[in-house]
């Protein structure tokens, strides 16, 4: 199959260099990580209405291709190489506040509570579902940094949540963890919201 | 002290269950019960030393009676054990307080081999010419629990298999629903239609993947069973399967149930998944046909407690069980309808057997599907 992307790093809408529309505004950069070309294709065109998508096969590449510009990146878990939970420590170790979701086969263990991830997403996911993701993802730059960090959290604490029954988490000290965290920045978030009227923020965070 | 086993006087030490037990069964009588019993029994003094040992003990632990009395009863004990066991009859004779329970205790034992074996024991005590003696009676119950072990493993291994190899479809199924985005994308005419449908396949085995992934997890005992409310597990269900085309509603308070609450929810999906999905695709009823007038839910599905107060029942007001073989309904691979699995309904009873529960179907009141968890206790 001939690839609609340019490959590694690359943009993958050619008809749009260096990320900038028919209007010449810049579009939000996401960043694809799958060892899966094929997964890889399909983001880039379900995103490709919105956003600058750009691929990589592995870890590695994706570390290579990550600059400033990024604004979300997907994730895959389980890659030849550098891992999915491997890369994600090292875009940690870099100073960006990008977000990450993970993309993944795998169903979350009560570990992946201590991992730095902003949301996580089960395959096989579709057009919508990636829509809604990344776009939520890309909103939270607009927020202090309190925010992205409880709606990380929650995040982590549903898809556990919905994946395993409570006895079970409760006896997973990073999900203690979690709950703490959650809780603690529950309320430092309700304190900074308080006498503010975001609407765009009560969509975000309302159920977080 | 002069042991048991020595012959004594007939008539001078008789109990007073010996007397109950009714005169013309003599000393003789029970001597041989004891002896014969399929069960062994050991008797210690506070020291710790065999004082009585039936035959069984051959049997059992390779040593007949004449090995076993007058000897240290951690001779059948594995070493690791040794401390423990005369800490706790010291601590027993001090304070008259028990450190395990007496009765049906397992516990392992060394056999003459020098393996372990696994006994069911159940300890008693009397006093015999003044002094305390504890005896056990012990069964061997070395094979049972090895084969429950064993069972053990083998769910835990299925488990795991069916963990990996859904997992590891997912992957390719991402990439084929990928392809198939991309390949649409380029494509006219039927070859549309065609994707389409491949693409319906493929989310058909997705909903495959999810059910095997479910149904590995049958075989899993249940955990520990606390209170949990159905209103809440129903809702948190709903959350997953529930549709603008169906409505949820709660008829009678359906109160708390003893469940494992995950095993709760999956199996609440499925019945609730089922209510929303048949009811969805087949004939409306009266009762669907007045709601979807003004374009409004569809399918009403409803959560109550059974009237006798022993279990839960989901009711839709679909179509109910029109051309399905109720037989075969709980069958694994039987659907219904084309869309289906067929795994849902196994899965639903599987974990109601899991929790001792029963599941049956009937129809509604109005005609509807009605599914009935009993044995339940609910409050």
């Amino acid at each position: 199959m001939p690839a609609v992307t340019g490959g590694d790093g690359r943009p993958a809408a050619a008809e749009t260099p260096e990320g900038v529309d028919a209007d010449g505004e810049d579009r939000p950069v996401v960043l694809v990580v799958d060892d899966e070309e094929m997964t890889t294709e399909a983001v880039a065109l379900w995103l490709g209405d919105r956003y600058e998508v750009l691929t990589a096969s592995s870890g590695e590449a994706a570390l290579e291709t990550l600059d400033e510009r990024v604004d979300v990146v997907l994730l895959d878990r389980h890659m030849p190489g550098l891992s999915g939970s491997e890369t994600l420590a090292r875009i940690r170790e870099r100073e960006t506040d990008v977000r990450v979701a993970m993309l993944t086969a795998v169903d979350p263990e009560p570990g992946v509570a201590a991992m730095p991830f902003d949301d996580y997403l089960v395959k096989p996911v579709d057009d919508e579902s990636l829509h809604d993701t990344v776009e939520r993802l890309h909103r939270l730059a607009d927020y202090d940094e309190t925010v992205g960090e409880l709606y990380a959290v929650a995040q982590k604490r549903a898809v556990l949540e919905a994946e395993h029954a409570p006895e079970a988490l409760s006896s997973s000290e990073e999900y203690r963890d979690l709950v703490e965290t959650h809780e603690r920045l529950r309320a430092d978030t309700r304190e900074a919201a308080a006498g503010m009227d975001w609407s765009g923020f009560e969509r975000l965070v309302g159920d977080l | 002290m002069s042991s048991p086993n020595a012959p004594r006087d007939a008539g001078s030490e008789l109990a007073p269950a010996d007397i109950a037990a009714g005169e013309f069964l003599d000393r003789a009588f029970f001597r041989s019960l004891v002896d014969n019993g399929s069960d062994a029994i050991l008797s210690i003094n506070e020291d710790s030393e065999i004082l009585y040992a039936n035959r069984a003990t051959e049997r059992v632990f390779g040593y007949g009676p004449e090995a076993l009395i007058g000897e240290p009863l951690t001779t059948i004990m594995p070493e690791r054990f040794h401390d423990d066991h005369h800490a706790a009859v010291a601590a027993y004779l001090r304070t008259d307080e028990r450190t395990l329970d007496w009765s049906d205790v397992q516990l392992p034992a060394r056999h003459a081999s020098g393996e372990e074996i696994q006994l069911d024991i159940t300890f008693e005590e009397h006093r015999y010419e003044g002094e305390r003696v504890f005896s056990g009676i012990m069964r061997d119950v070395t094979e049972r629990v090895e084969r429950t072990r064993q069972l053990e493993r083998q769910t835990e291994q299925l488990e795991e298999f069916a963990g990996v190899v859904s997992h590891d479809l997912r992957d390719p199924l991402q990439a084929a629903k990928g392809g198939l985005a991309v390949a649409r994308e380029r494509a006219s005419g039927d070859v549309v239609d065609t994707l389409d449908e491949v693409d319906a396949k493929l989310d058909r085995m997705n909903e495959l993947i999810e059910d095997v992934l479910e149904l590995a997890k049958r075989g899993r005992a249940i955990d520990e069973p606390e209170r949990v409310s159905l209103r809440s597990v129903a809702e948190a269900a709903w959350e997953s399967v529930g549709t603008d085309a169906a409505t949820l509603a709660f008829a009678d308070p359906p109160g708390t149930v003893a469940a494992d609450g995950e095993r709760l929810r999956a199996m609440l999906e499925n019945l609730l998944g089922n209510a929303v999905a048949h009811g969805a695709t087949s004939p409306p009823s009266q009762a669907r046909a007045d709601a979807a007038g003004d374009g409004g839910p569809a399918v009403r599905v409803a959560v109550g407690g059974l009237d006798d107060g022993d279990g839960f029942y989901v009711a839709d007001d679909g179509p109910g069980f029109d051309g399905v073989d109720a037989d075969r309904l709980f069958e694994h691979g039987y659907s219904g309808s084309e869309s289906g699995t067929g795994f849902g309904l196994s899965i639903v009873e599987s974990i109601a057997s899991a929790h001792g529960w029963t599941v049956t179907a009937t129809e509604g009141v109005d005609g509807g599907a009605r599914f009935e968890v009993s044995g339940v206790c609910r409050q």
